[in-house]
């Protein structure tokens, strides 16, 4: 009974439930999942679990042209989503930031889109762009602009672009939110002292603004490269990563192959590279926001 | 010093801004209240002439026209989970939360790290290994199933927020509570406690926000109405063939109002709780 | 009502000492000041009687007990933090009655001991605002009155005038000094301030590095300090310190400082002086004074011509800065009259309150 003497006692159980909770429905799984990535378990026949193939399910996927275009289509798609909504956060928060009255309203409405379920944004963008009842293309007939009813969520390109749409859509306010936390923190005093020394609209910008703005430019960045998944709850809905596999990320061909195909193994080996991205992602941006950090001078710790 | 112009480009920007953030929205919760007729119009209505509540009647199955979809049981359902998962992981969050705040201990940063990499794994590729060992307990298609997986994955969260928030909660009222007179446990609840509150609140909402919008565990936990919640339902009626849009629109009002509700009010705790200045001596 | 005494107490952080082994005994009703600069360890040993802090080695008690084990709450102390410590959701009066409530006290003994802490601090008007609500030195008040309403054996101060604006801080050490008065309990008060420490103990503790360098009355401490550093951490402005070689001139000790000047010694170290010793000789401004300005007294003096480097005029005396032994030296001058930079005056040392300190050890050779 030493232990519960020791100083150690009270943290310790404090934080072994959430320690244990944590442990049992993520870690635990995890270790399941990869286990069953060197198996051919199939749903179907529940025996297979202990079917051990080693590397076969990652050597299938080496060679699946499926999954290296749902990998590629994942990146390409994160990549562009993520800067656009870095750009497009940026500017509404510069917007907002030079407007004086009306700026809780606006702040308010900045914060719809983070309301939303990603399934209800998925939702709502199949409601828009649908061919026959949506919004986009019957107020393009009204206006008379188009006669024929362009295939939003069907052609290749077009399917791909909506769903970056969907996206920018709905995570653009977790940038502009916090890009305007950073503008109203922004002292005035060295704008003003450029401006005096002859610096226009851009180069205080560029020189000033923009530098003092890169931590919390990293800290959206971070906070945003947690949740990259979140993406698949609204194409699920939007495309189902169809049609024919035109909008398939890496998330739905892992659900498709898993609980469809019920090809398990190959499924989890396959979750495991998607485990990967996401956590690429994330350590990218965490590395980005330690040095700025260094550079701000250390915030807080 | 802007010239007009320049103050024009702003307005114009905002207003374009500010519209794309809000007509989705309202096209949807609009189109609830409309007709099917209407909607399906060609050459397109804009202006609806007749508004109904028709299509909440129906998708709660008290229309005599149309079948239902077992609205109530996916509210049922996600609320009961929800809440009763926001509920746990607040209190195991209050106690991590403390834990990190208060105290040194070995593996601190370790155990930190532990918590936020859980959450980066993607719900999709959770779900398969949970799946797995679910159906080896008997856990699909049960509330415990999803409540143990929401805890989870919000109890890291909430953890970090509520550390956050008892930092800003200077040590020495503690200390001066325990020399008035309490045990530790004591300062903790009639001190630190009371003014941690509209954090530990809003912690809580993020909680069950979380859970009320979750989708790709909970389209693989669940089997049926007994544990379905809102956001399978959704999308389980809207991948049919023919989707029955303005039901689907209506239930969608019905997944976006608990949560603006609960949105606005952290709003207002966040706030409060941010500027509960007289903490500062 | 209590003693309080320390006994080889020591505090160790990871393999860190923080406090080496202290002892002192506090008197009942006394008020001891511990001071030192940062990181003496004066803190923390205020906080060890507290109880909020672990006592790695040896032993404190209060009154007759033993208190190493017991949490605070069991201690019956009262403690007035540096930044107050005020419950910010509890307005004065709750804020007051705190302790009691929790004693199970009834509510009529609180009510009525709260009256009176109030009455004794002038809170009465500000008994149902909140503390966001008060300034910084009504903040400090109800701090104290917190700490009084419970009659505890000892008061504990950490450092409770560090945030208050430097006029502020003097109304309120008076106000402190005359609580004292009143409210005759043992205080044991930690500052950074010699300035506080002066004014408002019985007895000074000064610390550094973790252990006890000198106790003694404020007077004590400041006519005789046990070694350089209290000679230069009390009194304002510091003493003058200045390198010097023991030698002997016409039988007299001398110390010889930089520039070739003999000062002489007091017959009362000269049998502790060995020839060629460094040592370090201290005055302090007020012995230093231009001829017909300064405190008459008994005793020989110096007397030496220097040029004033430059002067601080603060109305009834003006600062003199002028080198000395390769050092600048500060020198007072009563009934002041202007004085012009580089003007020569002539400074007259007084030699009977002169300290001799050995330069190695910087141990007083007077004590």
């Amino acid at each position: 009974m030493r232990f519960f003497r020791s100083r150690y006692a009270a943290p310790v159980l404090l934080l072994l439930p959430a320690v244990i909770i944590v442990l049992a429905v993520v870690f635990v799984p995890l270790v399941v999942s990869l286990y069953s990535s060197f198996t051919g378990y199939r749903l179907t026949q529940p025996a297979t679990l202990y079917n051990f193939v080693g590397l076969l399910n990652y050597k299938r996927l080496a060679g699946d042209p499926d999954f290296w275009w749902a990998l590629g289509r994942t990146f390409v798609f994160l990549t562009i989503a993520l800067n656009l909504e870095m750009v497009l956060g940026l500017g509404l928060a510069m917007l907002v930031n030079r407007v004086t009255t009306g700026q809780r309203t606006l702040r308010t409405i900045m914060m719809f889109p983070m309301m939303f379920s990603p399934v209800l944004v998925g939702f709502q963008f199949k409601y828009i762009f649908n061919d026959n009842v949506g919004l986009v293309n019957n107020a393009l007939q009204s206006l008379g602009l188009q006669s024929e009813p362009i295939p939003w969520l069907v052609d290749g390109w077009l399917a791909n672009l909506s769903i970056i749409v969907a996206e920018v859509w709905m995570s653009t306010s977790v940038f502009a939110i916090l890009l305007l936390a950073g503008l109203m923190a922004l002292p005035k005093d060295p704008i003003e002292a450029a401006k005096v020394d002859g610096c226009n609209a851009w180069q205080t910008f560029r020189h000033i603004t923009l530098p003092f703005l890169m931590p919390f430019v990293y800290i959206a960045m971070a906070i945003r490269s947690l949740d990259v998944a979140r993406a698949y709850d609204m194409v699920k809905i939007m495309t189902n990563g169809g049609p024919a596999g035109r909008t398939e990320l890496l998330w739905t061909l892992i659900a498709r192959v898993g609980y469809q195909d019920a090809r398990m193994g190959l499924a989890n080996a396959m979750s495991y590279a998607s485990i990967i991205l996401s956590v690429a992602f994330t350590v990218y941006f965490y590395r980005k926001l330690a040095s700025a950090r260094r550079y701000m001078g250390g915030i807080e710790d | 010093m802007e010239t007009p112009f320049q103050r024009l480009l702003v307005r114009l920007g905002l207003f374009v801004a500010m519209a794309t953030l809000c007509v989705p929205g309202l096209w949807v919760v609009l189109t609830a209240f409309r007709t099917n007729v209407e909607v399906m119009a060609k050459p397109p209505v804009w202006i609806p002439r007749a508004l109904t509540l028709d299509n909440f009647r129906q998708i709660f199955g008290l229309s005599a026209t149309q079948q239902g979809i077992p609205v109530v049981e996916y509210f049922v359902n996600s609320l009961v989970i929800a809440l009763t998962s926001t509920v746990i992981a607040v209190l195991i969050g209050m106690m991590g939360g403390y834990a990190f705040a208060r105290y040194r201990f070995p593996f601190k940063s370790a155990v930190f790290l532990g918590f936020m990499l859980s959450r980066t794994v993607p719900g999709i590729a959770l779900s398969l290994p949970l799946f797995i060992l679910w159906s080896r307990l008997g856990l699909i298609d049960t509330h415990i199933g999803l409540i143990l997986v929401y805890l989870a994955l919000n109890v890291p969260f909430t953890i970090w927020l509520i550390d956050g928030f008892f930092r800003q909660i200077p040590l020495a009222l503690s200390e001066a509570a325990q020399i008035d007179g309490c045990t530790r446990w004591q300062a903790f609840w009639k001190v630190e406690f009371p003014l941690a509150r509209s954090g530990i609140a809003s912690a809580g909402i993020f909680a069950f926000l979380t859970s009320w919008n979750e989708y790709a565990l909970a389209s693989q936990l669940t089997r049926s109405t007994a544990s379905k919640t809102l956001p399978v339902g959704l999308t389980d009626f809207t991948a049919q063939f023919t989707i029955d849009w303005v039901g689907m629109c209506a239930l969608a009002v019905l997944i976006i109002v608990p949560a603006l509700v609960l949105t606005f009010v952290v709003q207002k705790h966040l706030i409060a709780g941010l500027t509960f200045g007289g903490v500062k001596g | 009502m209590a003693e309080v005494s320390l006994s080889k107490v020591v505090k160790r952080y990871g393999g860190h000492l923080v406090v080496r082994g202290i002892d002192l005994s506090i008197a009942h009703t006394e008020f001891v000041v511990l001071v030192g600069p940062s990181g003496c360890g004066k803190s923390t040993t205020l906080r060890m009687i507290a109880g909020l802090e672990d006592i790695s080695d040896g032993e404190i008690r209060i009154g007759p007990r033993v208190v190493n084990d017991l949490p605070p709450r069991a201690r019956n102390v009262s403690m007035v933090f540096q930044n107050y410590a005020l419950y910010p959701h509890m307005t004065v009066r709750e804020n007051l009655g705190f302790g009691l409530k929790i004693a199970g006290e009834t509510p009529a003994v609180i009510a009525t001991r709260t009256a009176e802490a109030a009455a004794t601090l002038g809170l009465g008007e500000l008994l149902e605002r909140l503390p966001a609500q008060l300034s910084g030195g009504q903040r400090q008040r109800v701090a104290m009155g917190r700490a009084i309403v419970r009659n505890p054996d000892v008061f504990l101060f950490d450092e409770p005038l560090s945030n208050l604006d430097a006029k502020l801080r003097v109304q309120m050490r008076v106000e402190i000094k005359k609580l004292h008065q009143k409210v005759k309990t043992t205080v044991v008060y930690v500052t950074h301030d010699q300035v506080e420490a002066m004014t408002l103990a019985d007895r000074i503790v000064i610390m550094r590095d973790g252990v006890i360098e000198q106790v003694g009355t404020p007077l004590d401490v400041f006519e005789r300090p046990v070694n350089t550093f209290v000679a230069s951490f009390i009194g304002s402005p510091p003493m003058n310190q200045l390198d010097a070689t023991v030698a002997s001139r016409d039988g007299r000790p001398v110390g010889e400082i930089a520039g070739g000047i003999a000062v002489p010694l007091p017959f009362d170290v000269a049998s502790k002086l060995t020839a060629g010793q460094p040592i370090v000789v201290g005055f302090r401004a007020d012995d230093l004074s231009p001829e017909g300005h300064g405190l008459v007294g008994a005793g020989e003096a110096l007397e030496l011509e220097r040029p004033v480097a430059l002067a601080e005029p603060l109305g009834t005396e003006t600062m003199l800065f002028l080198e000395l032994g390769g050092r600048e030296v500060q020198g007072k001058m009563l009934h002041p009259r202007p004085v012009e930079v580089g003007e020569s005056l002539r400074f007259r040392l007084n030699l009977s309150t002169l300290h001799v300190f050995d330069k190695a050890s910087g141990m007083s050779l007077r004590a």
